[in-house]
């Protein structure tokens, strides 16, 4: 039963919601504690998953390959963990983030379809489930990102949902093309199918689709361009949001496939991921460096962190797949938290423009410290969290002796931690400008729900970096499942 | 034969969705959405006049019927496709009654540095 | 031993809570932990000098390799002596320095932090904990460096410090991690003691010069020198502490550390001593054509860091010995000048030696102070710095392969400093002239207290140099060679060769300085001539155009116009499609089409026809009509084909699409012609390739089946389980009634969605 718990919460949410209808008190409230029940849930599923192994479950009773079946392995429980707790912070951050019309629109609602498309993701043992609660989430996310109807919004808008779309047709199209040529939709049965055929490579133009379905979602090159175009249009809250949990599904996806299908990786999956992950980090970081916009900066670093875990998954050794995934984990905090520093420079100086805020150091020394913890991690300085996912990659990458690769995610970090350098240097060390006052409606005092999250997710960062030994080990053994796909095949099919 | 129709739906929804018209990319959509449905329903294999239904107790004759699975699946993916659609063409539609803007060529305000 | 990291993270802490009543104590209060650290690790001199090395270990990522474990040996132990006493010292000196200044708080704080970091690194016995102190130092000097962050110039030194370091610290964790694949560990008493010939391994070279990356950028050799004379910008405690005893010194650390792990080899002699002898004459040339005293300062310091790297690259027993003197001396005396400059600029309100001058008479004590370092610094008797020179002498003229060239430089340069020491005493102290902003008088006993006792600390050890070479410089040896030797130094070494090229260097510096009118201008014009290359700007424009670059790729990648995004989409897909297609040679799969009645190819022809009037038509109303025809063409093969409830659905949603749609088209915008021939060509081929390509899927999937489908199983148990006889029906409700609630929730979110998108700015 507890396996199903990441869809049925958000949905008992969700049907709760339903009936206050508008009212903002209660919104807030159910909204918020479904959050942090979700949160609790995944801590539950993660610490019986680490106690028992692979949780399954045979949605209806019927049984395996038959039903849809709902699997839970160490990977899917730690990503059910991340982004829950990752949610719940940006929710309580969104009670005063998010402004009273936009609660009354049932923000939290779509929040909540949100992490119900999230979790199924996670959670699904079949590709056909996997594609609705992908559906579910990227409709969710088409209603955030345009939610409040603003001009820039539905512009970005637009272009988000067409090329998201895109994304979801050929995911489509290839577990149809699938379906025709295996007969099943079960992902561990159809594992199995793949690996007793001695025709492996004709599943590869159905792959195709999938990569690409997944690799828009994931926002790698050349399909990241809806990401830049539509990131910052949002409130901040909602970009937080979606940065740390919509492109990491789409990662997630693709590591998924590759670890059961792809199972003695060849060279033109291997060269292809390694290609594209050098170009997505590469591009990534340098439109990065040529912005001047908080957010679009942060936007652009989605892209080639996206890079490093496809460079992970590339590499392909269980050490990688492991640093990748940590590197994922570690994104997912500090790049939420940095989203949402972004926000409260905003509330303090009314703008995300580099080029016109300043000074902000000087007085607000803890602002400074909760933007420097998450920006440094992403930079990658020790003993935050990213410096042990960059450590892992090249030790990884080394191992494997993919060293042209490895060398151009060492420059990629250099520049990123120009771009954070240059955030900080503009936003915090740099005297205010003198010419543009500050707006009068802007000298509110910050609201303790919003600094929280942001302190956590900061701290958290260094928490994630001093216990890294401990994460890897976990997720090594994770990796260690994913690269034996007979124990998940095991788990799943074997008969109840 | 079928598989060419779906070839011909597919290349006029990637071909409306290069135009630069609002809606030539609503009816894009609406065309690969189509495609995609049918995709899935020729690759299955298909059976003439055997629906799936199963008379009471008549299991022996279940080798002749159609894939009930593929069908299953269109119809959820219709539907799906159905919400995303009617979505996709309310933000159009408020697009353009706010900015007035038809051509997509216009369309590029936030991604200007 | 590892506690004494964290007493100087937790004063760290302390600093934020001391009570703004003993405010006027901070400095002094503060500066009793590194004192305190200090005189713990004097008591460590008697036990390394039996046991070599001693460890303490605690398992951290002990999978990973990466433990908490730190040694302490000679060499880690005169580090952890120079970091703590000088840092005690320079606690007391900014606690005056920086009585005017706002925001001490956090100044303390990145002190004690970048203190600890120090600490950290040359106690880890582990390179990656060494790599962490080392990071830590980078961030804690940009933050030191940078804390008169309201001037621009200040800002950008400690960006270029902070980007400079990084990049070689970046290229050195490459290179541990590299060394820890080659040898299995990433412990250092492992490396050192244990046989593992790295420099017979095949990643010997990347190895090493992945390293000597980290070691060269952190120590500002040449070409990595310039952020250290942007690093002067940093107030002058933190310059003396930064130039003295800690950062610039790390990598001469690392490369004494990893001494018998990665020398003897002709690779290691060649790289080092060239890197380190041209910035050794660099910099002592450059300090001769500064101005500002701090800047004078930073340029010797770079002279004295490729002395050291120089001598760490001769790599005889001599020279590791005289650079590990060198390395005192230089602490000592560069220590004790920063902080008079700092006092100096404090009284006068300049830097700049041309209005410097006549101070002896009013600041006596402050040049009695100076005149000991710079005493030291000319390498002078009875001073350390004398004891150094000379064994550097003796070093170079013994040096393998090189001895000509590098005595002839390390004269040269010598010479140079001596000049520069008599050049500054003169100017700032002796010289009669004075054009200062302020009238100068003597500082209080907090300005000169700790360079006082630096200093004096130079002249007893040059009068003692035995108990020095005994206690200290002969257990560092040991570890570093990784044999038992007797360091048994003195001041006078009686009148050989090595006295012979004192004299002259001696000499040389007076003759030059007595030429300094005719001379300084030369240099002056010289080095605008030839030498005019700022390395900093040089930098910066590096910088600049790496953004210039990232700013045209930005409008390359990200235009703005939504086709061009979509036809790089498809193209790739149609790339990647097509290739893999006949990379799998779809066609001997079966490319049969199969029979089909003709009522099924006559609906087929409907549809494709009806699909050209939609693409073709200039009404939007045809469009839309003959879009809603293929819908139920659509609809009529699935009804063909035994799918009724598909049929209906498509029907009822094809039916409802149009009848949204013909709602609001008359508010919607008209077909205009917009596009040109050329691109609808062009369109139409890319639109080709992917509808060729799915035909091509679609052909495939059908003809290929590699095990019978699972549906069976609903046809088998879809009546006596499910109970229903609608197969389709049942999958839907039972068999996969997840997928429904799924369905049902997008329809809601869409309509719940739709609802907010037109409504919301109505409210």
């Amino acid at each position: 039963m507890i396996t199903a718990l990441p869809i049925l919460i958000p949905l008992m949410v969700v049907i709760l919601l339903l009936m206050v209808g508008r009212k903002v008190y209660w919104l807030k409230l159910i909204g918020i504690s479904g959050a942090f029940l979700l949160f609790l849930a995944s801590l539950l599923i993660f610490y019986t998953v680490r106690q028992e192994g692979i949780l399954v479950s045979q949605a209806g009773g019927w049984p395996a390959p038959y039903g849809i079946t709902l699997v839970i392995d160490l990977l899917s429980a730690l990503m059910l963990l991340i982004s829950s707790f990752t949610a719940f912070l940006v929710g309580v951050y969104a009670l005063k983030g998010i402004d009273e019309k936009r609660h009354r629109f049932r923000f939290f609602l779509f929040f909540h379809t949100l992490m119900m498309g999230v979790g199924g993701a996670f959670i699904a043992g079949d590709i056909f489930n996997m594609y609705v609660w992908f559906e579910v989430m990227v409709m969710s996310s088409f209603v955030l990102i345009t939610l409040g109807s603003e001009k820039q919004q539905l512009e970005g808008g637009i272009k988000y949902v067409t090329m998201n779309l895109m994304g979801s047709f050929l995911f489509l199209a290839g577990i149809g093309l699938i379906y025709g040529k295996t007969g099943t939709l079960n992902l561990a049965d159809l594992s199995m199918t793949v690996r007793e055929s001695d025709q492996t490579f004709l599943m590869n133009s159905s792959f195709i689709l999938f990569f690409m379905g997944f690799g828009i979602k994931a926002a790698i090159f050349p399909f990241f361009f809806w990401l830049p175009s539509s990131y910052h249009t949002p409130p901040v809250t909602i970009t937080a949001l979606f940065a740390a949990l919509l492109t990491k599904v789409g990662v997630y996806g693709m590591i998924r496939f590759f670890t059961l299908y792809i199972t003695d990786i060849n060279p033109f999956w291997q060269n292809l991921l390694l290609v594209l992950a050098a170009l997505t980090m590469v591009i990534g970081v340098l439109t990065a460096a040529s912005q001047y916009d908080i957010r679009r900066i942060l936007s652009f670093h989605i892209i080639s962190q996206i890079g490093y875990m496809i460079m992970g998954l590339g590499f392909y050794s269980a050490f990688a797949l492991a640093a990748a995934l940590f590197f994922m984990m570690h994104n997912i905090l500090a790049k939420t938290g940095a989203f949402l520093v972004g926000g409260l420079i905003q509330e303090k100086t009314g703008s995300f423009q580099l080029k016109s805020i300043g000074g902000l150091f000087k007085e607000h020394p803890w602002l400074g410290l909760f933007f420097f913890l998450p920006a440094m991690a992403l930079a990658g300085v020790p003993p935050l969290s990213g410096f042990f996912g960059k450590f892992f990659l090249i030790k990884g990458g080394f191992e494997g002796q993919h060293f042209l690769t490895t060398a151009i995610a060492i420059w990629v970090s250099i520049v990123t931690m120009f771009s954070m350098i240059k955030i900080w240097n503009e936003a915090y060390w740099k005297p205010a400008p003198k010419d543009l006052h500050q707006p009068a409606s802007h000298p509110l005092r910050l609201k303790r729900t919003m600094i929280v999250p942001v302190a956590v997710l900061g701290f958290s960062t260094l928490l994630f970096g001093l216990s890294a030994g401990w994460f890897m080990e976990v997720l090594q053994e994770a990796a260690q499942v994913l690269k034996q796909p007979e124990l998940y095949i095991e788990a799943v099919l074997k008969p109840v | 034969m079928l598989s060419i129709i779906t070839g011909v739906l597919y290349t006029a929804g990637v071909y409306l969705l290069l135009r630069r018209s609002l809606v030539k990319l609503i009816l894009g959509i609406i065309f690969l959405s189509n495609a995609t449905n049918l995709l899935i329903f020729i690759s299955a294999g298909m059976t003439e006049g055997k629906p799936a239904f199963v008379a009471k107790e008549g299991a022996e004759q279940t080798g002749q019927m159609a894939d009930p699975l593929p069908q299953a699946l269109v119809l959820t993916a219709i539907v799906i496709g159905f919400g995303i659609v009617a979505f996709t063409l309310a933000l159009n539609y408020k697009y353009h009654k706010q900015t007035g803007t038809y051509d997509l060529d216009q369309v590029k305000e936030t991604d200007k540095v | 031993m590892e506690w004494t990291l964290l007493i100087l993270f937790i004063a760290a802490g302390i600093s934020l809570m001391i009570p703004s009543r003993l405010k006027n104590l901070k400095g002094w209060i503060l500066s009793l932990f590194p004192f305190g650290v200090f005189v713990y690790l004097l008591t460590f001199i008697p036990v390394i000098d039996e046991q070599w090395l001693i460890e303490r270990s605690r398992p951290w990522m002990a999978d990973l390799g990466l433990n908490l474990h730190f040694m302490l040996d000679g060499l880690s132990l005169t580090f952890a002596l120079l970091i703590t006493g000088i840092g005690t010292f320079i606690l007391i000196y900014a606690h005056e320095y920086m009585r005017y200044y706002s925001h001490t708080k956090r100044f303390y704080v990145y002190l004690l932090v970048f203190m600890g970091s120090m600490l950290g690194l040359v106690l880890s016995a582990n390179l990656i904990l060494l790599f962490i102190f080392w990071e830590l130092t980078g961030i804690s000097s940009f933050l030191l460096i940078g804390f008169k962050h309201h001037q621009e110039n200040v800002r950008t030194s400690a960006i270029q410090a902070l980007l400079v370091t990084t990049f070689g610290g970046l290229m050195m964790l490459a290179g541990f991690v590299l060394l820890g694949l080659a040898s299995g560990t990433y412990s250092l008493p492992e490396l050192i003691i244990g046989d593992i010939k790295i420099t017979q391994h095949g990643w010997y070279l990347p190895i090493l010069i992945l390293i000597l990356g980290g070691a060269f950028s952190k120590s500002a050799q040449f070409p990595f020198h310039f952020w250290l004379p942007g690093a002067m910008q940093a107030p002058s405690p933190v310059s003396a502490f930064l130039h003295s005893a800690t950062m610039v010194k790390a990598g001469i650390y690392l490369l004494a550390r990893l001494n018998p792990v990665l020398a003897g080899t002709a690779e290691w002699q060649t790289i080092i001593p060239l890197v380190g002898g041209s910035t050794m004459l660099i910099g002592a040339y450059l300090a001769l054509t500064q101005k500002d005293l701090k800047a004078i300062l930073a340029y010797t310091t770079i002279s004295a860091l490729g002395m050291l790297m120089l001598l760490i690259g001769i790599d005889t027993e001599l020279a590791i010995k005289g650079a590990l003197i060198y390395l005192i001396v230089h602490a000592l005396y560069k220590g004790t000048l920063f902080m008079i400059a700092g006092s100096v600029e404090k009284q006068t309100g300049t830097r700049d030696i041309d209005l410097l001058g006549n101070l002896a008479y009013k600041m006596p004590i402050t040049t009695a102070v100076a005149l000991l370092a710079l005493l030291s610094m000319a390498g002078l008797p009875p001073m350390l710095g004398y004891v150094g020179k000379e064994i550097i002498y003796e070093a170079k003229i013994q040096a393998p392969h090189i001895a000509g060239f590098v005595t002839f430089f390390g004269v040269v340069s010598n010479i140079f400093m001596v000049w520069v020491s008599i050049f500054i005493a003169y100017r700032v102290f002796f010289r009669r002239q004075y054009h200062g902003f302020k009238t100068p008088k003597e500082t209080s006993h907090h300005f000169w207290i700790g360079p006082g006792i630096l200093a004096l600390v130079g002249l007893i050890l040059g009068l003692f140099p035995h108990q020095l070479g005994e206690y200290l410089i002969q257990p560092a040896m040991n570890v570093i060679r990784a044999e038992s030797l007797k360091v048994d130094l003195k001041l006078w070494h009686g009148f050989n060769q090595v006295f012979m090229l004192s004299l002259l260097t001696v000499i040389g510096g007076v003759v030059l300085f007595m030429l300094r009118k005719q001379i300084i201008p030369f240099f002056r014009k010289v080095n605008k001539k030839f030498f005019d290359v700022r390395f900093s700007d040089l930098f910066t424009r590096f910088l600049d155009g790496i953004m210039l670059f990232a700013r045209h790729n930005t409008r390359i990648m990200q235009h703005g116009y939504q086709r061009i995004y979509l036809m790089v989409l498809f193209l790739s897909v149609a790339f990647l499609g097509w290739y893999q297609l006949i990379d799998t040679r779809f066609w001997t799969i079966g490319l049969s089409v199969g029979h089909l009645p003709p009522y099924v190819t006559l609906i087929g022809a409907i549809i494709v026809i009806a699909t050209l009037f939609t693409l073709f038509s200039r009404s939007r109303m045809a469009a839309i009509i003959s879009m809603g025809v293929v819908g139920y063409g659509i609809a009529i093969i699935y009804l063909i084909y035994s799918a009724i409830d598909l049929a209906i659905t498509q029907l009822l949603v094809e039916t409802l699409t149009v009848a949204i749609f013909v709602l609001v088209i008359f508010k919607l915008p008209r077909f205009a012609k917009l596009s040109s021939r050329a691109s609808k060509i062009r369109d139409g081929i890319i639109a080709l390739l992917v509808g060729g390509f799915m035909t091509g899927m679609a052909l495939k999937a059908r003809n290929l089946e590699l095990q019978h489908p699972i549906s069976d199983y609903f046809l088998n148990h879809g009546l006596s389980e499910g109970f229903g006889s609608n197969i389709v029906n049942v999958i839907l409700v039972d068999f996969r009634a997840l997928d429904t609630l799924g369905e049902v929730t997008v329809l809601l979110i869409a309509t719940l969605g739709v609802v907010a998108l037109l409504k919301i700015d109505k409210s």
